[in-house]
């Protein structure tokens, strides 16, 4: 083979605790399609921010063309010949067509020349085998025509590393197989292209080599043609485990919390149907892109599921807004701790009180400060919120402790249901058992827990059963009894469906 | 009709819908006011359009970049001061050296903007909150409460606002407008076929690709403000000119009007579009009103601003209602032909072959 254009050589990244990438070691050479899998958080990201120079090694050495190079920015980047795409397409929504293609292109001269750029930009879409109009505003381009855009953007000036960040992952199967096919036309125009997709059947239709890592770290990278799915998705998830992930026993009663029956969201997910116990923590594994947290949104609220039915306690409820879903007994906590949880400058007292603020009223409806702060420093205590004192600004703790910090906000509602989005992501081991104590607390006590998680030991230990999504479908529901690792993922990459499983 | 629409691009379009508001205005006035269509309302008009054209410019500039410069009135007054102390005490200065002072001026106020928003990372509207007040306290200091008048400033400058370049019929095209609009056309021309200017519209458009489209966000904002800055200084020497008796409250609002002009105009208040055209329609649209409400008499006085303020509501409201339908319309008839074109290739490949 051909000398590699990139290769990184051992680079390492840790942002403080959490090592991204240890010793990752990747040539990349012209002409192939270089798959790169792995679970939820194994490195992908980083390993793509660092070849884009949005972030630097904190050791290590990539090499260009042989060459050490530090690859200061984007910009440096695309001097360098290296571009990427991402699932959601980064184009600019006021600028037509070839302004988005050309907006970055440093060749073109001082003066913009529309009709020549025009042109150019028509060859360019016309080269990836796609057609429309040049001239219309890209906020009213389809999604795959955005990464067409993108691509486009990327191949106006001289692109030797082209790298696909789950570019598939929002697209129809027919605008996903037409994205396959500008890849595949792009490496055997003597690009290399680095390919990361959940769905493990286009790693087989469309990559020369796949490499597997694995917690910031490389496993394998071997020629399609040695690969099965089966060996990829047990490099994928077989990881040491640690001892937090003991299994708990059971509490789940016969009393029924929750039902979903077929429930769906129009182009979102469809027909979920599941049961939830008193006293059970049911987990929702998938990956990225899967519409757990879609279907969380619709239990609690947010965005309402269009079809389907949603039983609380075996009564049937619309729930439209997330104040139904409270009225009905349903707390939901969020993944995005920074987003949709915490009021970040806020005290610790003022979040644990902000959802149920009707509880803290006294005289003449003006809120109680004494017994927020008596009923936060309850939380302090039982949940083990490691502060000095339940008024410092919640932005101050540590991840586990702010998830702490949310959990009570919801348990202060008493909710029978409650909904965890990814609830230890981000936070360290110890917190980790905390938190899963926690959910089991909640549960033995007749609550019901619904678990979304990416992190599959997390799910097999925590769930008493485990359902299993992909792209918006419910692939099973498994008993977590008997349920491995590797059939979890089987399910959640569509390599197996549920028939032969109980 | 919608289909014709479609065609056009969305700018040309608004300018057009602004023509055809600013001849519905005219010809609702000259129905409503007697002896309302002549050439004096033309000449009261494009005299303080002279002005307002070219804060509307350096306002839009701004906002193309997803900011606001609430400092440009502070900035017209002080720079108009300045520029009319230097020249009643240097009274042989040329117009050459006494313009390019006042843009001067007004890019270093631009520039301390600039810093704040682009490098501090402060919000442009905090900013320029407090910089609107500082230099209106630094002129206050400056004149000691002084004014500068007529009587100390040479001829050449008092009359070239009124210098009439050509006449048609009673319309007078007077200098001080031409120049407003010659610098309008230039900066309209560098906004749409200047590559840096280009980047304006990104970062506006969506900050954050801007960023990884490797485009230098902060050196790009600091440049708008700095150009907004010299814009407003300039406008500062035109007020100096037109006036000539420059007080503390000089330029007193202008930050506001600039913001409805441009917002008139048809430019995003979130940044990403607009232009400078649709600006200066914008300009000449809300001085026209402004104008004509005077000698209407079923308006008081009282409810001018009311007007001007329902005006703003109804055009940002009418823009954003249509644009979001033509965007709307334009991707459901792509939606449709690319499924169309899937339904296409599917029969294709069912009746071939099997490659």
């Amino acid at each position: 083979m051909a000398q590699p254009i990139v290769q990184l050589e051992a680079v390492s990244k840790s942002f403080g605790m959490t090592h991204a990438l240890s010793d990752m070691s990747l040539d990349l050479f012209p002409g192939e399609v270089h798959a790169l899998v792995g679970e939820n958080g194994a490195g992908k990201s980083t390993l793509i921010k660092t070849l884009t120079g949005l972030y630097q090694p904190g050791s290590g050495r990539i090499r260009v063309d042989g060459q050490p190079r530090v690859i200061s920015g984007p910009q440096a980047a695309r001097a360098l010949g290296i571009a990427a795409i991402y699932q959601e397409p980064m184009v600019f929504p006021d600028l037509d067509v070839a302004e988005n293609i050309f907006i970055s292109a440093a060749d073109e001269g001082l003066i913009l020349r529309p009709a020549h750029q025009r042109r150019r930009a028509r060859d360019l879409i016309a080269r990836i085998g796609m057609a429309f109009d040049v001239d219309q505003v890209a906020s009213g381009l389809t999604l795959a025509e955005q990464q067409a855009v993108e691509i486009a953007r990327a191949l106006s000036q001289d692109v030797r590393v082209l790298i696909m960040d789950e570019p598939t992952a929002s697209l129809s199967a027919h605008e996903a197989a037409q994205l396959r096919r500008i890849a595949r036309t792009l490496a055997e125009s003597g690009v290399a292209v680095v390919y990361i997709s959940h769905r493990l059947e286009e790693i087989f239709e469309i990559a020369d080599r796949v490499t597997v890592i694995r917690d910031g770290s490389h496993i394998s990278t071997r020629p399609v043609a040695e690969v099965t799915s089966e060996g990829m998705i047990a490099e994928m998830v077989g990881r040491a485990v640690g001892n937090y992930l003991d299994k708990a026993a059971s509490t789940a009663t016969a009393d029924i919390a929750l039902q979903a029956e077929r429930l769906t969201r129009d182009g979102v997910f469809e027909d979920i149907s599941f049961t939830l116990h008193r006293g059970e923590v049911l987990c929702m594994a998938g990956l990225v892109g899967a519409r757990r947290t879609d279907v969380a949104l619709a239990l609690f609220g947010v965005s309402p599921a269009t079809g389907g039915t949603i039983r609380v306690a075996g009564r049937p409820m619309r729930i439209p807004d997330p104040a139904a879903a409270m009225a009905a007994g349903i707390a939901y906590v969020s993944e995005d701790r920074r987003k949709l949880g915490l009021a970040m400058p806020m005290p610790i007292r003022a979040n644990i009180s902000v959802a149920t603020l009707g509880k803290f009223l006294g005289r003449w409806g003006l809120l109680n400060r004494d017994r927020e702060r008596a009923t936060a420093e309850a939380f302090r205590k039982r949940l083990n919120i490691r502060t000095p004192d339940v008024e410092v600004p919640v932005g101050t703790l540590s991840g586990g402790n702010q998830q702490k910090v949310m959990l009570a906000k919801w348990l202060n509602m008493e909710p029978a249901i409650l909904i965890f989005d990814e609830p230890t992501r981000g936070i360290d081991v110890g917190a980790k058992a905390e938190v899963h104590d926690l959910i089991r607390a909640f549960a033995a006590a007749g609550g019901a827990a619904l678990v979304i998680s990416s992190d599959l030991p997390e799910v097999l230990a925590l769930g008493d059963r485990i359902l299993v999504m992909r792209e918006g479908q419910q692939m099973g529901v498994l008993d977590a009894a008997g349920a491995s690792q590797e059939r979890v993922m089987q399910l959640a990459t569509g390599q197996a469906t549920l028939q032969e499983a109980s | 009709m919608l289909r014709l629409m479609d065609r056009l691009n969305p700018q040309v379009l608004r300018i057009l819908a602004l023509l055809a508001v600013l001849v519905a205005v005219i010809l609702f006035f000259a129905a409503v006011v007697p002896n309302y269509l002549n050439g004096r309302l033309f000449n009261r008009v494009s005299s303080s359009v002279a002005i307002m054209a070219l804060i509307a410019t350096a306002q839009t500039l701004v906002i193309i970049t997803r900011n606001i410069d609430l400092s440009i009135g502070s900035t017209v007054g002080f720079v108009a001061f300045a520029t009319g102390s230097l020249i009643t005490n240097n009274p042989d200065l040329g117009p050459v050296v006494l313009v390019l002072y006042a843009m001067a001026l007004g890019a270093v106020f631009g520039a301390i903007n600039g810093l704040l928003v682009a490098f501090a990372r402060v919000p442009s509207i905090i900013v320029t909150l407090g910089t609107m007040a500082l230099f209106r306290s630094a002129l206050v200091e400056y004149s000691d409460s002084k004014s500068i008048s007529t009587a100390n400033l040479p001829e050449w400058l008092v009359s070239f606002p009124n210098t009439v370049l050509w006449q048609w019929g009673q319309m007078q095209f007077r200098a001080a407008f031409v120049a407003a609009v010659v610098v309008v056309l230039i900066v309209h021309v560098a906004l749409s076929r200047l590559r840096a200017a280009r980047r304006l519209y990104a970062i506006g458009s969506n900050p954050e690709a801007a960023e990884m489209a490797g485009i230098d966000t902060r050196k790009t904002v600091f440049v708008a403000f700095v150009l907004a800055g010299a814009l407003a200084g300039l406008g500062g020497f035109m007020f100096l000119a037109r006036f000539g008796t420059i007080t503390v409250v000089a330029g007193l609002g202008f930050e506001l009007k600039s913001v409805a002009a441009a917002v008139v105009g048809g430019v995003n208040i979130f940044g990403g579009s607009g232009t400078v055209i649709g600006a200066l329609i914008g300009a000449i649209l809300v001085d026209l009103i402004d104008t004509s409400l005077v000698r209407w008499q079923m308006v008081s006085e009282f409810w001018r601003e009311a007007v001007l303020g329902i005006l703003i509501l109804l055009s940002v409201a009418a823009d954003a209602l249509l644009m979001r339908r033509l965007v709307a319309a334009r991707a459901a008839r792509e939606h449709r032909k690319a499924e169309e074109r899937i339904a296409r290739e599917l029969a294709a490949q069912a009746q071939g072959p099997a490659p």
